[in-house]
């Protein structure tokens, strides 16, 4: 039901003005509070990076075609567990929130992209030492990071959605994802 | 007296402006459940604020069925920006004199 303020036209009363102003940050406050991950977001999320980290070090340490195969398998079971989730995401709160596809699930945030770099380098290195329980490791460690970067995230967009909601635009995210590919692609040429 | 927006006077617009703030877009049942407002309250202020560029909605599926998904342009949210400015500028104006 619409208030009687509705149809007025002119200016409100301080009074009013500052409540109107409260109902609408409460709606807000409300709509993201009340936004609910799929369930086993994070931990799948977390399991598919380190997932990929993993065969990634191995098909570039590696010289096989097995482990070609396997770094792409990592890459297309990371991009299925993302989109997969963004639906799920999608679906259960009926909004869609480019922040968390961004910055949560395809690592745009700095501390994610950070870590998933250095996870990645020295999960390369001990695959080229053979150190394959170090390669575990890092990639774990990578996958762990990664997550707590993500709740990290959503604790700040609850704080602040105006400022963190959006995220990067479809195309961006687009540009990205074409990037990484390529340079992947260059990686195991060159290796 | 500071300049107030007149499309977004309204407690229900301002609300559904302040949501879309949080979000990159939403559904249209999304709104209606949180505004508490009939389908076609909604559709009235959705149709108002599109024609001054302050929304924009597509078609979309959801679950399964057709639906309309509503977002925020960045002419809308600088609108937004500038009246929530005015209304707290009202707010501020009593605070000053008291």
């Amino acid at each position: 039901m619409l208030s009687n303020m509705e149809n007025m036209m002119g200016a409100p009363t301080p009074d009013d003005a500052a409540a109107a102003l409260n109902d609408a940050e409460v709606s807000r406050t409300q709509l993201t509070d009340g936004l609910m991950l799929p369930s086993f977001f994070y931990i799948s999320i977390g399991a598919a990076v380190t997932a990929q980290i993993a065969t990634a070090a191995v098909g570039l340490a590696v010289r096989a075609n097995w482990a070609q195969w396997l770094l792409i398998a990592g890459l297309a079971a990371f991009a299925l567990v993302a989109a997969l989730q963004l639906i799920r995401f999608r679906r259960r709160n009926g909004v869609w929130v480019g922040g968390l596809a961004g910055r949560v699930v395809l690592g745009t945030a700095t501390t994610s992209s950070l870590s998933y770099a250095l996870a990645l380098g020295a999960a390369v290195w001990a695959g080229f030492e053979d150190l394959w329980w170090l390669l575990a490791i890092c990639s774990l460690a990578g996958g762990v990071a990664y997550t707590l970067s993500g709740r990290r995230w959503l604790r700040i967009y609850r704080q602040d959605p105006a400022t963190h909601g959006r995220g990067e635009s479809a195309w961006q995210l687009a540009g990205l994802g074409a990037v990484a590919l390529i340079g992947m692609v260059f990686l195991v040429i060159g290796r | 007296m500071p300049d107030l927006d007149a499309n977004l006077q309204a407690p229900a617009r301002l609300k559904l402006m302040t949501m879309l703030t949080a979000v990159s877009e939403a559904e249209f049942a999304t709104l209606r459940d949180r505004l508490d407002v009939s389908d076609s309250v909604l559709s009235k202020h959705i149709a108002a604020l599109a024609s001054s560029d302050y929304v924009k909605s597509r078609k979309g599926v959801h679950i399964g069925r057709r639906t309309t998904w509503i977002s925020l342009t960045a002419h809308g949210r600088a609108a937004l920006n500038a009246h929530v400015a005015a209304m707290r500028e009202i707010i501020a104006s009593v605070v000053e004199e008291s």
